[in-house]
């Protein structure tokens, strides 16, 4: 048994308030200890680096793939327009195959109904496949603290997920939950739950963990999963895993509950030959995920493994509030992290600074939608609006304009600071009176005069010049060369 | 607590009042000019299954009669010093018939039926063998369909797994053997088994035989 070692700083912070529910100012604050943070600037390096690699090779490999986003996209668009229908069919499906299904307005009544499940069959130990959805309602804190008289043990087995959950720790990016840890720090987690000092190499660490969470698999009496699909047609579910996790959460228990976002539905089982190849190029670089799984309700007659009795959550947890909205295309993520990848602000700051369950640009602009404007309001702008995000999104989400949209609605909400709603304000009235408009760029060529040659700008503007050359204004405008007959 | 009618009730007003429709459809970004638009056909299915299977980390073999596809079975029985192979309940591997030969070299065979505990077999079990529905020439996988005699941790909790599939049922692609559940009722379980277990979360350095089989082979007969 090694001794305690002295903890570190970011184990002592509370990271486990981090679900939707929860409020996720300081945005900065925490952006700015990351960015100072080699060992974590270096882990994310590796990580998204590699990422970006193997997504390119593989997506340029597949000469349909422009092809297949724009069938995505319109997909996604024809499914939110019909949200209603499908779900019934989906739920309709569900229930024909044996299955049960609810529908949970938000995370309460997932955790009522799955603790409440728990009761029932007397559960004692719950396996759990990676799954987002769980993460934004903090399902495990809830089920332990709300109802804590079952003793329930709830493990998670993604290897990832695993280590961050016994460390304490929350995921810091979709795919690769715990890139923000070095394998140092990963052999000290892991050597505390052997008891025992483990050699800090990947194979020692992974057989560890392989033997340890196998006596979870097959003694786990409920096993929960999220949804990557769920099929309207056939009430089928998908579950994507390359460690197999997924699969034997769901082989092996009597019991299997999956929780899913309502926006994760298509209509007809042929479409996810759309998503599926886009889904395993874009997360992971690969052509197909090693286990792409689909379970249509519980185990059919004369089955010898396989749960029982399934059990599908529908949750909304304010998804819905999205339809219809000029914010609808953010329901089309499919969750594949290749935003954060490519994200500058991410690749410096890493996931846990964003405060959420969702991280990267894709968290910047759900986190405050699911949660509320005035919860998030740092958010919208931890983005340079550069649109690689956009570029990268397999299924087009055009995710810098929503984050704009965001910051346009808090100067509207009047949840913009004042400076910035004066400027804004300014401009506007500017840009729609001419005479204004004409003596301002006048004025702001007479006013550069003192700044020109790479010196910085005065006082807290300095920060923009820090980094950066501010462009000269032309010594003409356009207007007035075209005057001129240019 | 919600009610279903509610529940649906309320997305559907929020469908119907809703008056923006995204129109920022994905543009050119991926277009690319005067590119082929789609994957070159595959010639060799076989063939090409096998080599995506080995980039894997898998192992492929084709091979010409049941004869020598229970050979390879029993080879890999010696190799792996096999006590107890765990085998699907169906017709093509009855045929195969290595239960006999694979006894006589002091393996015990358990066939996916009748078994009080499912799980003690399978964990038990140094090897599972399967056959599978489809294989997918484009990315070296499996179509696995589970159902009585066919279960699905026969293929997820011993450490190796072989599968013996008939040539003939090689697919050129994904879509093509998505394209078999067209609009008809699935089986409860399907699954699409690409190569060994693995994951990649420690500094992504590669580990194989995560938490299913990492020893992963596919004999094509015919």
């Amino acid at each position: 048994m090694e001794t305690e070692k002295p903890a570190r700083r970011r184990e002592t912070e509370d990271r486990r308030n981090e679900g939707i529910a929860s409020g996720v100012e300081g945005f900065n604050e925490r952006a700015r200890r990351a960015v100072n943070d080699q060992q974590l600037h270096d882990s994310i390096e590796l990580f998204t680096h590699k990422s970006v690699a193997g997504r390119n090779a593989v997506l340029n490999a597949l000469p349909e793939a422009p092809e297949l986003r724009e069938r995505a996209y319109r997909i996604k668009q024809e499914t939110m327009a019909n949200l209603d229908r499908y779900l019934e069919q989906m739920a309709d499906a569900v229930e024909a195959r044996g299955g049960n299904v609810f529908f949970a307005t938000d995370g309460e009544d997932a955790v009522r109904y799955i603790g409440d499940l728990a009761r029932e069959k007397g559960a004692k130990v719950i396996t759990k496949s990676k799954s987002m959805a769980t993460e934004e309602i903090e399902l495990n804190r809830r089920l332990e603290e709300d109802y804590s008289d079952l003793g329930l043990e709830i493990v998670e087995t993604d290897l990832g997920e695993w280590i961050a959950q016994l460390a304490g720790d929350t995921p810091s990016h979709i795919v690769g939950p715990i890139l923000h840890m070095n394998r140092k720090r990963i052999t000290e987690v892991l050597s505390r739950t052997a008891g025992e000092e483990l050699p800090p190499d990947v194979e020692a660490l992974g057989s560890f963990a392989r033997r340890r969470l196998r006596e979870k698999f097959v003694t786990a009496d409920i096993g929960i999963t999220g949804a990557n699909f769920g099929v309207a047609e056939t009430g089928t579910v998908a579950t994507i895993t390359n460690e197999g996790n997924a699969r034997l959460v769901t082989s092996v228990p009597p019991v299997h509950v999956v929780v899913m976002g309502i926006e994760k539905l298509v209509p007809r089982f042929t479409d996810l030959s759309v998503f599926v190849r886009l889904l395993a190029r874009s997360g992971t670089g690969q052509k197909l995920t090693v286990y792409t799984n689909f379970i249509t309700g519980p185990r059919g007659e004369g089955e010898l493994d396989g749960a029982e009795e399934f059990h599908l959550i529908l949750m909304d947890n304010g998804r819905s509030k999205l339809l219809g909205t000029e914010f609808e295309e953010a329901l089309y993520c499919i969750r594949c992290g290749a935003c954060l990848n490519v994200c500058p602000v991410y690749r410096q700051t890493g996931g846990h600074a964003y405060g959420s369950t969702y991280s990267g640009p894709i968290g910047a602009v759900i986190t405050p939608l699911l949660k509320g404007q005035g919860e998030a309001k740092d958010l919208p702008h931890a983005s340079s609006l550069c649109g690689a995000c956009w570029e990268a999104c397999p299924v087009g989400i055009p995710l810098h304009d929503l984050l704009l949209k965001l910051r346009n609605q808090q100067v509207e909400e009047g949840l913009a600071g004042k400076a910035q709603e004066i400027a804004f304000k300014g401009f506007e009235s500017t840009m729609k009176r001419p005479v204004l408009y004409r003596i301002s760029s006048r004025a702001g060529r007479l006013a550069q005069k003192p700044l020109k040659k790479d010196r910085p700008l005065p006082g807290p503007l300095g920060a923009w010049t820090g980094s950066r050359d501010l462009p000269p204004l032309a010594e003409k405008s356009f207007r007035e060369l075209w005057k001129e007959g240019i | 607590m919600s009610d279903r009618a509610e529940f649906l009730g309320s997305i559907r007003h929020r469908t119907q009042a809703g008056r923006y429709r995204p129109t920022n459809a994905p543009d050119v970004a991926w277009t690319r000019k005067g590119e082929p638009r789609e994957s070159e056909p595959i010639d060799d299915p076989p063939a090409r299954f096998i080599e995506e299977l080995e980039a894997l980390g898998g192992h492929g073999r084709c091979v010409g009669s049941l004869d020598e596809a229970r050979e390879c079975v029993l080879e890999l029985a010696r190799e792996r010093e096999a006590k107890l192979l765990v085998r699907w309940d169906v017709e093509e591997l009855d045929e195969l018939g290595v239960d006999g030969p694979l006894g006589e070299a002091g393996v015990e065979v358990a066939v996916w039926r009748d078994l009080a505990d499912f799980r003690e077999v399978a964990e038990k079990a140094e090897i599972g063998l399967s056959t599978a529905e489809w294989a997918i020439a484009e990315t070296g996988s499996l179509v696995l369909e589970h159902g009585p005699g066919k279960g699905r941790t026969v293929t997820l909790l011993p450490p190796t797994y072989v599968a013996v599939v008939p040539v003939e049922r090689i697919l050129r692609t994904v879509p093509e053997a998505i394209e078999k559940y067209a609009g008809g009722v699935l089986p409860a379980n399907v699954c699409f088994h690409t190569g060994p277990s693995r994951s990649g979360d420690i500094e992504m350095s590669l580990f194989i035989g995560m938490h299913g089989p990492g020893d992963v082979h596919v004999v094509l007969v015919g």
